[in-house]
């Protein structure tokens, strides 16, 4: 892979985020791109590439609404934010390819539709027959699993779990935007009721709506671009041999994604390691998901996150900070793509008080059941 | 402690087995015809073996609890807030490698779940229903 083009990401975009918002999926994705575009310095004209997930409205339409004139490119990633970060890598080949100059990567999400965020689970007939019939249902109660047997395995306490909601309030009121804005202590998260052990409704991420974007360029074209190009050093891409119907399930090691295969990819191709991680950008549909990618990203050893969080470590002031625009726990539940939005203004330095000290590599994985993408992006020089 | 009521779906037969086996307070899990290696969840074609078909081999009904969690706000479709709370557990069947069943922990009588705990088949019938539900060995 030494014959890949440097790219970076040159524009983000965002529309609002709320519970419930009045515009329909297609107008937020548009939005968030049309600004992702004005963002990077370019017109509509300039992208020529679509790269995004199952599930949102098809790269023609899009490219219709925004105006774009000739596509040359076009893709669909992975799932969930696997496929929001680990789209990145397509881009990057389509950019080394000549395929493209300018790919938009684009998500958006309407989790207040009916059945929420649990509906596509409802359709997989292994779900429908063997798990549903038991009450086993909704992410929450998989990952509830999944936490339960870390405690077990490595010992894990509602303290420790509780860090993660708490460190995510405190990134996301120095964030204009996010969705959850009112004080979280440890007490408050305590006092939290309890919905599957050890779980609490704090553990789990947002409902939203919303929509987010970004534009991958040639590193060179960036130089010549109003902002300061985010350097897609490294993005690597990794899959577990477990369906996403067994995945929580049968999966061999329940507590273990497939995290550790991607970031090993994408560490290489930046030559460049955990130690070099100034700030993370975790999927974090549930706390433990957090705690486990920390793991996997190589931030902390095995069984040791829950230890790590300790003490606000991975909130504002701690040495390692974590999801600093407030996640998908408080931000919004824009999978993957807000998290990429936050890492690339981390990277130009633009967080106002929210800012990481000294910013310069910073890493953001993305899960999405038995796949997992993680890019790790840089200053450029 | 409730149980929840959840008709299975059954759009296709390849889980039906299953059910109809638990149905007479049986328990049987699907293996490939030819090397006998188990396969769970049933998969519409068979990786070790394309040429050969599910078959429904009885299994032991004793295990172990390799996690669980205690649901108190059920997430199934409609209303389901008198069949809580409930304890899902994954159980790792005595001499069946690399399968996992979901189930519900029943007869706890006050006996905190653990993962690890040895537990047996105690199918529960819900209206008209069988659940394939387990207890505690002991
Ligand atoms: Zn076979």
């Amino acid at each position: 892979m030494n014959s890949l083009t440097p790219v970076a990401i040159t524009g983000v975009g965002e529309s609002e985020y709320g519970r419930v918002l009045e515009p329909p999926l297609f107008d937020l994705i548009a939005n968030a791109a049309r600004k992702a575009i004005e963002d990077a310095g370019l017109s509509a004209a300039d992208i020529d590439g679509f790269a995004s997930t199952p599930g949102v409205p098809p790269a023609d339409e899009l490219a219709a609404a925004l105006g774009v004139k000739e596509r040359r490119f076009t893709a669909q990633a992975s799932v969930a934010g696997a496929g929001t970060v680990g789209a990145a890598q397509l881009a990057q080949l389509a950019i080394s390819a000549g395929l493209a100059k300018h790919v938009l990567v684009y998500y958006g999400i309407k989790t207040s539709r009916p059945g929420g965020a649990y509906a596509f689970h409802a359709a997989d007939p292994h779900k429908a027959d063997l798990e549903m019939p038991l009450g086993f249902y909704g992410q929450p109660l998989y990952f509830a699993a999944l936490a339960q047997r870390y405690r077990h395995e490595y010992g894990l306490t509602d303290e420790q779990l509780g860090e993660v909601p708490v460190a995510a309030r405190a990134w996301a009121r120095m964030t204009p935007g996010s969705q959850k804005q009112d004080p979280l202590t440890l007490d408050d998260y305590l006092e939290n009721p309890v919905i599957a052990t050890p779980f609490r409704k704090l553990d789990c991420c947002l409902n939203s709506d919303g929509a987010a974007a970004y534009v991958v360029s040639s590193l060179e074209a960036a130089r010549d671009l109003p902002n300061p190009p985010a350097v897609v050093a490294g993005v690597g891409f990794g899959a577990l041999p477990v369906t996403l119907s067994e995945m929580f399930t049968q999966n061999p090691d329940l507590i273990q994604f497939a995290g550790h295969l991607s970031s090993k990819r994408a560490y290489e191709q930046a030559g460049l390691g955990p130690k070099d991680v100034d700030f993370a950008e975790i999927y974090d549909c549930f706390t433990i998901s957090v705690l486990l990618q920390m793991e996997e990203l190589g931030l902390c050893g095995r069984g040791e996150a829950a230890s790590f969080v300790e003490g606000g470590r991975i909130g504002p002031g701690g040495d390692m900070p974590v999801n600093t625009h407030g996640g998908h726990m408080s931000n919004a539940y824009i999978p993957g793509t807000n998290h990429v939005v936050e890492a690339v203004r981390q990277i130009r330095g633009v967080r106002g008080e929210a800012q990481v000290k000294d910013a310069e590599v910073g890493v953001i994985a993305g899960l999405g059941g038995n796949e997992h993408a993680t890019m790790v992006l840089t200053v450029d020089g | 402690m409730g149980l929840p009521f959840f008709e299975p779906r059954l759009d296709t037969d390849l889980m039906r087995p299953y059910w109809d086996a638990i149905r007479n307070n049986d328990l049987k899990l699907p293996a490939c015809s030819v090397c006998g290696a188990w396969l769970w969840y049933p998969p519409e074609s068979l990786p070790c073996h394309p040429n050969g078909h599910l078959e429904w081999r009885p299994v032991p009904k004793t295990g172990t609890v390799y996690t669980f969690t205690t649901v108190e706000r059920c997430l199934l479709p409609g209303d389901h807030k008198d069949e809580t709370p409930y304890t899902n557990a994954l159980v790792e069947l005595d001499d069946v490698p690399g399968v996992r069943l979901v189930t519900i922990l029943v007869n706890l009588n006050g006996t905190p779940p653990k993962i690890g705990m040895r537990v047996r088949y105690a199918p529960t019938k819900v209206n008209d229903q069988t659940l394939p539900t387990f207890e505690p060995e002991t």
